[in-house]
C-alpha cells in the first residue's frame, strides 16, 4: 500500500504535514491534551511571575518589570502554539508501519515499521491521568527513532500498545 | 595456569550464586538448580598484577610534572608507590571477588565484594566477541575477552585477562552458544595458542592487508602531523626568546606535544599489520602493533558503512572505510574498542573490493547520487555540490562534507526507522531531510532535499527496507 504511495509522490500538491494524502489515513491526537500542555506552562509561567513580581515589589527596579512583560507574551505566545501543536500531532497505522508526525517549527515525520520494534511504553503522568490521557511510545533498536505519541484515551492506548505488540510479534525481525 | 585450575576458592561464591539466583530476572522459575550450573570460574591469577601495573600508569600521568617539580624525586616515588600498592590491593581483592560461569545460554559475569553484582547476559543478544591483547598481556601471554550486546550502552563485561588459549576456547563456546557459527568453528580452531607469536593471519580468506608504510604515509598526513612542526617551531622560538630552558617547562611542552600526536600515533599502532579476512559469513579482522586485537565481525550485523576521503589524502587517492556494527554503542568512550574499522587506508579500487565483499552487489564507483535543489544552496553555500543521496539496489548511499568527504551506505535490511524532518528554514525553501535510522549509530541523512522528493525518498526507503526484510 505504501508501495503505491511511492511511485506517485509527486503527483498532488503535497503539503508539508500531508504526504501521500491518498494512503494514509492520519489519526489526531485527544484535544484534552491541550489542557494539559497549557496548565503545565500556567504552573512553570506562575512561578516565575510570582519571583519576578515579588522582586519587583522589593527592588522596585524597572527591568524586572520588563521581564515580566516578556514572561507575560512568551506565555500568550506559547498558548497558542501549544494549541496548534497539539492539531498537528497525528499518527496513523498503516499495513506495515505506523507513522508519527508533530511539531510546528520543525516539522517531523517518523515511519517505524512494526517488525522494527524492540518495546513499547505506555505511560501517564498525574497530569494526564486528571484528563484521562495517555502516551504511547514506540522504541526500535536505533537511539534516533522518534515515535511517540501522546494525548490518547486509555483505551485507544491500550489498543494502539496491544495492537503494535501483536504486529510486531507477526513481523518480528528485531535487528 | 588457568584460573578454573585453583580448586579452593570455588567455596566462597556458593553464597554468591545464591544472590545471582535473586539477581537475574530469567531464572525466577527454578529458583536453584543447585548441580546445575557448571562452577564459577576464576579469571587469571597475573590478572591483578596486570591491573595494578596499568594503574601504575595511570597514576604517574595523574602526579604529572608540576607535582614532580614541587614535590622532588623521592617524594615522588614515595606517592607513586603508596598509590599504585593501594590499587594494586584493591585490584587482588576485585580479582578474588570476581568470576564467571556459562548458564545455560547465559553468560554470568559476578563482581564486587561490597556492592555485589552479577550480569547475566543472554548469549542471543550476543552481537560479537573479540580477543584484545594489550602489550603487558602479549608479554604475559595473556588475553582479555571484550563481548558487545545489543543494546549495552557500552561493552559489556571485558573479562580480563584469560591466558590466550582459554579466551579463544571460551570465544567458540560462546560464539557456538549464541547460535550463529556454523561451520566456523573448525576454521577458528586455528586460534593463535602460541602467545606472542602476531602475524598469523587471521582465518579464512584474506582479504587485504594494509601496507605498514603506507599507513605511516596516511598518519603523516594529517592535519595534527601536518601542523606539528609550525607548534615546535613555535615554541621554540619562545624558548630562545626568553632564554630559559627549565627542565619542567620543556617536558611539559613534549608531553603537550605528545598529547596533539596521541591520535595518528595511535591510529599507527592500532592498525599496524591490518589484515582483513572473509571466513564464511564473517570478517576477520586482526591488528596492532602493541596491542593486538582480533575481531569477528558477522557481516549480517553490519549496519553500516562509512567511506572517508580526507582532505590531504586525496592527493594519494586515499579513502578510509568503516563499520557500524549494533551493539557497539557510539557512546563508547574509548573508541578504540568498536570493531569499526574496515580499512584504515587503501586506494580506490581495495576500497571498491572490500565494500562489495561487505554488501554484495555495491560498487563505491557508480553510485546514483542525485544532488539537492539548487535553492539549496541557500543552506549549503559551498557544499551544496557534494551532498548527494541515491538508491541503489540494495543500499542507500548520502554524500556529505565539503573538506573531508564522507559516503554513508546503509542496506536497506538494515533500516530501523525513517524520518522526515524540516526545520524552519528549509519550510521557506521547500526542503527537507530525510533521516535514515540504523541500530547503534547516526546512520544517514540526506539533507535538504527538495519535499516531494523527501517524501519520495522515504516512501520508497521504507518499501524497500520491507522488501529486504521479507526476502532476507
Amino acid at each position: 500500500m505504501s508501495g503505491d504511495a511511492a511511485q506517485t509522490p509527486p503527483a498532488g500538491p503535497t503539503s508539508p504535514l500531508e504526504p501521500w494524502p491518498d494512503t494514509v489515513q492520519w489519526q489526531s491526537i485527544s484535544t484534552d491534551l491541550i489542557w494539559v500542555e497549557l496548565l503545565r506552562l500556567a504552573v512553570g509561567v506562575a512561578f516565575v511571575s510570582i519571583v519576578l513580581a515579588v522582586s519587583w515589589a522589593m527592588t522596585d527596579s524597572w527591568p524586572v518589570g520588563a521581564a515580566l512583560g516578556v514572561v507575560g507574551l512568551f506565555a500568550l505566545w506559547r498558548a497558542v502554539t501549544i494549541v496548534r501543536a497539539v492539531r498537528a500531532w497525528g499518527y496513523a497505522e498503516r499495513e506495515d508501519d505506523l507513522l508519527v508526525r508533530h511539531g510546528l517549527l520543525v516539522r517531523r515525520l517518523s515511519i517505524v515499521p512494526y517488525s522494527r520494534m524492540q518495546f513499547v511504553d505506555v505511560s501517564a503522568g498525574p497530569l494526564e491521568r486528571a484528563f484521562d490521557l495517555a502516551t504511547v511510545q514506540l522504541h526500535t533498536a536505533a537511539a534516533a527513532s522518534d515515535a511517540r505519541v501522546p494525548g490518547l484515551r486509555p483505551a485507544e492506548a491500550s489498543r494502539l500498545r496491544d495492537r503494535l505488540t501483536a504486529l510486531g510479534e507477526d513481523r518480528a525481525e528485531g535487528l | 595456569m588457568t584460573g578454573s585450575s585453583d580448586p579452593g576458592p570455588d567455596r566462597i561464591p556458593s553464597t554468591a550464586s545464591e544472590w545471582d539466583q535473586v539477581g537475574t530476572a530469567s531464572d525466577i522459575q527454578h529458583p536453584d538448580p543447585p548441580q546445575g550450573p557448571p562452577a564459577r570460574q576464576r579469571l587469571h591469577p597475573l590478572s591483578p598484577a596486570l591491573h595494578g601495573a596499568k594503574s601504575l600508569v595511570v597514576v604517574i600521568a595523574g602526579l604529572s610534572w608540576s607535582t614532580l617539580s614541587r614535590v622532588g624525586f623521592g617524594w615522588f616515588v614515595a606517592m607513586v608507590i603508596v598509590l599504585a600498592l593501594g590499587a594494586s590491593v584493591l585490584a587482588v581483592v576485585s580479582w578474588y571477588y570476581t568470576g564467571y560461569q556459562v548458564v545455560g545460554r547465559e553468560l554470568r559475569i559476578h563482581e564486587g565484594l561490597l556492592w555485589r553484582r552479577t550480569r547475566a547476559i543472554p548469549l542471543e543478544r550476543l552481537q560479537a566477541v573479540e580477543v584484545v591483547r594489550p602489550l603487558l598481556a602479549q608479554l604475559t601471554g595473556l588475553a582479555e575477552l571484550r563481548l558487545e550486546v545489543v543494546g549495552g550502552g557500552k561493552t559489556e563485561a571485558p573479562l580480563a585477562y584469560l591466558s590466550v588459549a582459554e579466551a579463544a576456547a571460551l570465544r567458540q563456546r560462546l560464539l557456538a552458544l549464541a547460535g550463529d557459527a556454523p561451520g566456523a568453528v573448525p576454521a577458528a580452531q586455528a586460534q593463535p595458542a602460541p602467545a606472542g607469536v602476531e602475524s598469523v593471519p587471521p582465518p579464512g580468506r584474506p582479504l587485504h592487508s594494509v601496507s605498514n608504510r603506507d599507513l605511516l604515509i596516511s598518519q603523516l598526513l594529517t592535519p595534527q602531523a601536518f601542523l606539528l612542526p609550525f607548534g615546535v617551531a613555535f615554541v621554540a622560538i619562545q624558548f630562545l626568546s626568553e632564554g630559559s630552558w627549565s627542565f619542567i617547562a620543556v617536558a611539559s611542552t613534549l608531553t603537550a606535544m605528545a598529547g596533539v600526536l596521541l591520535q595518528p600515533v595511535r591510529r599507527v599502532l592500532d592498525d599496524w599489520r591490518f589484515q582483513l579476512a572473509r571466513d564464511g559469513d564473517r570478517l576477520r579482522i586482526r591488528n596492532g602493533l602493541l596491542e593486538t586485537r582480533s575481531q569477528t565481525v558477522p557481516l549480517h550485523r553490519v549496519q553500516t558503512v562509512r567511506v572517508t576521503w580526507p582532505l590531504l589524502w586525496r592527493m594519494k587517492g586515499w579513502l578510509r572505510l568503516r563499520l557500524e556494527v549494533a551493539g557497539y554503542a557510539a557512546g563508547e568512550a574509548d573508541e578504540r574498542n568498536r570493531p569499526d574499522r574496515l580499512l584504515p587506508v587503501g586506494d580506490r579500487p581495495t576500497g571498491e573490493m572490500i565494500v562489495a565483499e561487505v554488501l554484495p552487489g555495491v560498487a563505491l564507483s557508480s553510485m546514483p547520487l542525485r544532488p539537492p535543489p539548487t535553492r539549496a544552496r541557500w543552506v549549503n553555500p559551498l557544499s551544496r555540490q557534494v551532498l548527494g543521496a541515491g538508491l541503489t539496489e540494495q543500499v542507500f548511499a548520502v554524500r556529505s562534507g565539503l573538506l573531508v568527504r564522507r559516503l554513508t551506505i546503509v542496506p536497506y535490511a538494515r533500516l530501523q526507522s525513517v524520518r522526515v524532518v524540516q526545520g524552519p528554514v528549509q519550510r521557506l525553501l521547500g526542503l527537507a531531510t530525510v533521516h535514515a535510522d540504523t541500530a547503534g549509530g547516526a546512520g544517514a541523512a540526506a539533507v535538504d532535499r527538495d519535499l516531494a522528493d523527501a517524501w519520495a525518498l522515504a516512501a520508497e526507503l521504507t518499501a524497500r527496507s520491507r522488501a529486504a526484510r521479507r526476502a532476507g
